[in-house]
C-alpha cells in the first residue's frame, strides 16, 4: 500500500476505514531512527585539508514517523509517513486523538449537520491553513465556504 | 513480561522512559498502537462476540499500547505497555499524550528556521 501524500488525506480514509471496522482495526505509530550513510563520492570538498574535520563528524541519525493504519480482516493498510518535528504535535494530539474518539465510538460533532448550523460556528476538524484563508475571504457570503467543503465529501 | 495495564501516569512515565532511551542510540523504533478495547469476560451474548462492529451502542474504552519493537531473539530486552483510555478521558489522554511524543521524538527534522528567514528575505526583497 502506497503512503499518502497528505496526512489529511489519510486521516479522511482513516476515518472512514473506522467506521466501517470500528472493533478490528488499529491505529499504530512507528517512531524510527536510523544511522545516515556516509557519503563518500558525493563530497567534493572533502580534500586533505579538512579530512580532519568532515570525516569524523557523522551526521545525526534520521528520524522518522510513519502512521498506519490496519484493518487486518480486509488487509487494508493506510498510510502516512513525515520526518518533520512540527507535524508530531498535529498528528499525535489532533489526528490520533480524533482516530481515537472514533474507536471509542465517541460521537465527533458530525460534520453534516454544518450545513444547518449558524455561520459563527467554526468548521470541524483539522484544515490547512489555506482552506482557512479562502474560508475568511468567502466569510462575506455566509455559508459560502461551508458549501464548498460539502461538496467537496 | 508486565500484563497488567498501566495507570495513565505509569504509561506516560515508562513511555518517556523508552523515548529516552532510544536517543542514545543511532538506531531502532518505537511502536505506538490504538486500538478498541472489545475484550470483556463478563460479555455473554454471543451476538455480541461475533458481530462486534454491530454493538456501538455505548462508547467503548481504548487501548493503548507501545513497544520498542524487540521480538525473536532480543525478547529478552522487549518493553511493552499498555493502558486503558476510558472515552471521558479521551482529550486530557491525548494531550499528553502528544507532548510526550513531542518531547521524545528528538531525530526528527526540527522547523528550519534559517530557510525560512531567508524566504521571507528574498520576498520583501523583491516585493
Amino acid at each position: 500500500m502506497p503512503y499518502f501524500k497528505t496526512s489529511q488525506e489519510w486521516l479522511d480514509l482513516s476515518v472512514a476505514l473506522l467506521e466501517a471496522r470500528p472493533s478490528q482495526t488499529r491505529v499504530t505509530a512507528k517512531y524510527s531512527i536510523k544511522p545516515v550513510k556516509p557519503r563518500k563520492a558525493a563530497d567534493p570538498s572533502s580534500t586533505s585539508a579538512d579530512e580532519s574535520s568532515s570525516p569524523s563528524d557523522p551526521k545525526p541519525p534520521r528520524g522518522s514517523l510513519v502512521l498506519k493504519t490496519y484493518d487486518p480482516v480486509s488487509g487494508v493498510a493506510l498510510k502516512y509517513r513525515t520526518t518533520k518535528a512540527a507535524e508530531v504535535t498535529r498528528l499525535m494530539y489532533a489526528a490520533m486523538g480524533r482516530l481515537g474518539r472514533a474507536q471509542a465510538g465517541v460521537q465527533d460533532v458530525p460534520e453534516e449537520t454544518m450545513q444547518d448550523a449558524d455561520a459563527v460556528e467554526t468548521p470541524q476538524g483539522e484544515q490547512t491553513p489555506t482552506q482557512q484563508q479562502q474560508q475568511q475571504g468567502a466569510a462575506g457570503g455566509g455559508g459560502g465556504g461551508k458549501k464548498k467543503k460539502k461538496g467537496k465529501k | 513480561m508486565a500484563s497488567a495495564h498501566l495507570s495513565q501516569d505509569e504509561f506516560f512515565d515508562k513511555l518517556g522512559h523508552l523515548f529516552n532511551h532510544r536517543k542514545g542510540s543511532d538506531h531502532g523504533a518505537i511502536y505506538l498502537t490504538q486500538k478498541r478495547l472489545t475484550y470483556d469476560p463478563s460479555e455473554k451474548s454471543t451476538m455480541a462476540k461475533l458481530f462486534p462492529d454491530l454493538l456501538p451502542n455505548k462508547p467503548l474504552p481504548i487501548i493503548v499500547r507501545a513497544t520498542n519493537g524487540k521480538s525473536k531473539r532480543d525478547r529478552s530486552d522487549k518493553d511493552k505497555l499498555s493502558t486503558v483510555v476510558e472515552p471521558h478521558e479521551l482529550e486530557a489522554f491525548y494531550a499528553r499524550y502528544a507532548d510526550v511524543c513531542k518531547a521524545g521524538m528528538g531525530a526528527l527534522k526540527p522547523r528550519d528556521k534559517k530557510k525560512s528567514k531567508a524566504k521571507a528575505k528574498k520576498k520583501k526583497a523583491t516585493a
